[in-house]
């Protein structure tokens, strides 16, 4: 079932005919204003496409030439600013992995080195020390660390001098 | 330009990586007169841990606390004193090292320097040294570092870590190869 649009827009193209020709300018109130817009239609028409058809360039080449140079210049552009700069795509991911394996190695290395015959570095660790040789000429003095799990290092000295007992003064 | 603010990037990381790994700890460190006694007294809270250490080591069962000092070490490069009434406990804080400080203690008997030692205090090892008899009793002196609770209330002392180890490591490398 065509709306009346279609019927409308066939009616003026010049599309119907037979019955339905017959019906359609039946049900038109008013054929003479309708034929008159049908001949507007067409002469609108006729002129637009007068108008619209394709017009040649006069200067064809001259405007392929200017696009061609215009296209030329900017892949020039283009591939020198690539070649200006050092860091590469290929380079900047090279130099990554060679960064990143050199911090492994380095870490690896730094954290698995122990000196030879180094004190754990949990334990606190005496490096020296000395007692007065004029006052304690028999002084000795011994380190060793507590055997539980409280891990003491104790500085032991032996034949320091006696204090008097108002020395555990507060 | 993105070199600039990569290398910016780089900088900063390592600057906040750095004081990462810089926490703030107390190095407590007191003057302990042990003796053995009818009526022990209780030890001291801050002796607390060490108690059957001490009692063990050093067969006494009363220790009291004559002197004693606290110290937040920021630098590592502190000094301060333990003071009780006769004796007196000099720590120079000589740096941070991989696993504690680096501490020069000297112990004062009024003016004269009794015993002088210079140790690395670790962060899970406390120190005890054995003092002259004192008395019937003895004088200890007693060091061990804790994590300042204050900032990092929710840390507790540990072994250091191996990232942290490493690190001093390397910077000791740097310094031995520069002298």
């Amino acid at each position: 079932m065509k709306t009346f649009e279609e019927k409308w827009t066939a009616w003026l193209d010049g599309k119907l005919s037979g019955k339905e020709l017959t019906d359609f300018e039946a049900s038109l109130p008013d054929l003479a204003a309708a034929e008159a817009e049908k001949r507007n239609a067409l002469k609108l028409g006729a002129f637009l496409k007068e108008q619209l058809a394709g017009q040649p360039l006069s200067n064809e080449e001259f405007f392929s030439h200017q696009i061609h140079e215009r296209i030329a210049r900017e892949n020039e552009s283009r591939s020198g600013g690539a070649r200006s700069t050092w860091w590469t795509i290929p380079r900047l991911v090279w130099s990554g992995a060679t960064a990143l394996a050199l911090f492994l190695i380095t870490t690896v290395w730094l954290i698995s080195q122990n000196e030879p015959g180094e004190q754990s570095e949990y334990l606190t660790q005496i490096l020296n020390s000395r007692v007065d040789p004029g006052a304690n000429p028999n002084a000795k003095i011994y380190i060793f660390e507590s055997k539980n799990d409280s891990k003491v290092t104790v500085l032991w000295t032996e034949g320091l001098q006696s204090l008097p007992a108002d020395y555990a003064a507060k | 330009m993105q070199l600039k603010c990569l290398l910016f990037a780089v900088c900063f990381l390592m600057a906040a990586g750095t004081t990462l790994l810089r926490a703030e700890h107390v190095v407590w460190s007191g003057l302990v007169i042990a003796q053995n006694v009818p009526q022990p007294a209780p030890i001291p809270p801050e002796l607390t841990k060490l108690e059957q250490t001490l009692k063990e080591l050093f067969g006494y069962n009363q220790f009291e606390l004559i002197g004693q000092s606290s110290k937040t070490l920021k630098t590592g490069e502190e000094d301060w004193l333990a003071n009780s009434k006769y004796f007196g406990l000099h720590v120079d804080a000589r740096g941070e090292n991989e696993g504690g400080y680096t501490l020069n203690l000297k112990l004062y008997k009024e003016n004269d320097v009794l015993l002088e030692t210079e140790a690395n205090l670790s962060k899970s090892s406390p120190l005890v040294i054995k003092g002259p008899q004192v008395g019937s009793g003895q004088l200890l002196l007693v060091l061990s570092v804790k994590e300042d609770e204050e900032a990092h209330p929710h840390r507790r002392a540990q072994p250091p870590n191996p990232v942290s180890a490493g690190w001093y490591r390397l910077r000791r490398f740097i310094h031995r190869v520069i002298r």
